[in-house]
């Protein structure tokens, strides 16, 4: 099992994990930079010898030279040691308050707002309308128009689909992946106000155009299939804030 | 759980941090049966300077200050651990179970959700009572990717009986991570509340109950906490998690809160912290978010 191109340097290692209703992805992209391969996340233990061995043959054994990590999640995090010690110490550039705690001692810290340079290769670290944690960011890659993200633009999808970006996958059941994996993945979107998130996302979108939005738990969606992902993903927030009604009334 | 990707067959080696980043450890008896695990992190400046500019006046410049991680330890006749700390704080919290736990066996420890800071010394205190049961949360679907899928699952129908102390799992109401849950104990009732309810202290101020500070924790300063941790209130209707945190007041009118990352409140002192929480939610709303913890 290869890695999957997705033009200007980038490249898709899929790998999945099975859910009750689907299988979700918890993926890493490699970024061929200047001074050497730069990996988004580290993926979970669950898949580490497969993707040692996938990111080993797609850099001919040279191996990565930093990564660029979302969040400290274990699924996005979990190979950081085994890496290093399969790689050396290379750098870690990771968003958060203190690194300490997040268990990455040695990380470069990187805050929302900075234009950051990994390996002669440059990324503008955004502020993500839909994570987990509060240290969680996005980067934009401008030479590719990459925008990988975390843990929002997830999507489900079936057994089998998993090396088909997601403007490719069965209509049937794909906007549902959608809704399905956001209304799992984050709890507090029961209490947001689907406008004010989606206007967010929209004004990033706007002023770093993708070509391909990255993610790690879904398939990569191409440029001419994000409006129909927004369209998808509105639906799917309406649809999860609806499902928990205020409790009392306004 | 260790450091992020650390496995069984690799300890960690988080190294200890200066003597003076981690001078709180623990206390006994905050509540009868309650003992406290507190890792103090370090002196978070850039929240210090936000608090000084804010005007507020329990923040004594020159000070430290802190926003800590909480472990609790709950013994009856059996002995349940709650959260771990951070990977950096192995070295507080395992000296700490041994002097509380003295010849007792640790039977249960119980995550409230596999974050970094609170699940960090998992492996560890697994590793030194190996006949301990492990207890995650039921809610969420990818506990194999935290090492909890042979875990005890508990959820809102679940009450450990630990022998003159009896432990529930709440829903988490307001929450980070998918796997995720609260814990209430219904003897001393005190509701543990994880990341909400959280809140910067000083030095001085550490170990310290509500109660027992001079300074008052007001709505600017559980909003320093709030605006950075819970960063989605930005995207809320306040009125739907007000309605939440109202609803809240009332299912554990009386009960004290012990919060992962503040001080703990005192049962009788609770319920006007659930309306300060209402107008943090309000603010953040209208505000956007403080910044990043
Ligand atoms: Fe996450
Ligand atoms: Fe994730
Ligand atoms: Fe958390
Ligand atoms: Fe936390």
């Amino acid at each position: 099992m290869s890695v999957i191109d997705l033009g200007g340097g980038v490249s898709w290692v899929h790998e999945s994990f099975p859910e009750t209703n689907g299988h979700i992805h918890v993926s890493v992209y490699l970024v061929d930079a200047p001074e050497g391969a730069i990996l988004m996340d580290s993926g979970s233990f669950h898949h580490r010898q497969r993707l040692a061995d996938r990111i080993h043959d797609a850099t001919a054994g040279r191996g990565i030279g930093a990564i660029i990590l979302s969040h400290s999640d274990y699924p996005h995090s979990g190979n950081i040691p085994a890496f290093r010690r399969d790689w050396g110490d290379f750098e870690i550039i990771a968003s958060c308050g203190d690194p300490d705690l997040q268990g990455l001692p040695y990380a470069r810290r990187t805050k929302i707002g900075d234009v950051t340079e990994v390996l002669g290769r440059r990324f503008v670290v955004l502020d993500p309308p839909l994570a987990d944690r509060n240290h969680t960011t996005w980067v934009y890659d401008e030479a590719s128009r990459t925008l990988f993200v975390a843990d929002g633009f997830g999507a489900l999808h079936a057994p089998g689909a998993s090396h088909v970006d997601w403007g490719r996958l069965p209509e049937e059941g794909r906007a549902e992946g959608v809704h399905e994996f956001h209304a799992q993945t984050l709890p507090w979107l029961r209490y947001a106000d689907p406008d004010r998130v989606m206007g967010a996302l929209h004004a990033m979108l706007e002023q770093h155009p993708p070509a391909w939005i990255a993610p790690i738990h879904g398939p990569p969606i191409a440029e001419p299939d994000i409006p129909r992902y927004m369209a998808d993903l509105s639906n799917a927030l309406t649809r999860i804030a609806a499902s928990y009604p205020a409790q009392t009334p306004e | 759980m260790n450091e992020p990707g650390s496995d069984t067959e690799t300890p960690p080696a988080a190294a200890p941090m200066p003597a003076a980043r981690t001078g709180a450890g623990w206390r006994r008896d905050v509540w009868p049966g309650i003992h406290w695990i507190q890792e103090l992190g370090g002196h978070r400046a850039g929240i210090a300077r936000a608090v000084l500019e804010s005007g507020a006046d329990w923040y004594k410049p020159g000070n430290e200050l802190y926003v800590p991680q909480n472990a609790y330890l709950l013994t009856g006749e059996r002995t349940l651990l709650w959260d771990t700390l951070s990977p950096a704080s192995g070295h507080i919290l395992l000296p700490a179970l041994e002097a509380l736990l003295g010849d007792r066996p640790l039977d249960y420890l119980a995550l409230s959700h596999p974050d970094v800071p609170h699940a960090g010394n998992t492996m560890q205190v697994l590793r030194r009572y190996p006949q301990c049961q492990l207890v995650a949360p039921a809610v969420g679907e990818t506990h194999a990717l935290y090492h909890l899928d042979d875990a005890m699952k508990v959820g809102p129908e679940d009450e450990i009986d630990l022998g003159g102390l009896r432990v529930r799992f709440p829903e988490a109401t307001f929450l980070d991570a998918a796997i995720h849950t609260w814990m209430s104990e219904e003897t001393t009732r005190t509701l543990f509340t994880v990341d909400w309810m959280g809140f910067p202290h000083q030095s001085g101020e550490s170990l310290r109950r509500t109660d027992e500070i001079d300074t008052v924790v007001d709505v600017g300063r559980l909003e320093e906490f709030h605006s950075r941790v819970m960063f989605w209130f930005q995207y809320v209707h306040p009125h739907k998690v007000t309605a939440a945190t109202d609803a809240l007041a009332v299912q554990f009118a009386g009960y004290g809160l012990a919060p992962a990352h503040g001080l703990p409140i005192p049962g009788e002192d609770a319920a006007p912290y659930y309306e300060r929480m209402n107008e943090v939610v309000r603010r953040v709303a209208a505000g956007g978010r403080g910044g990043v913890l």
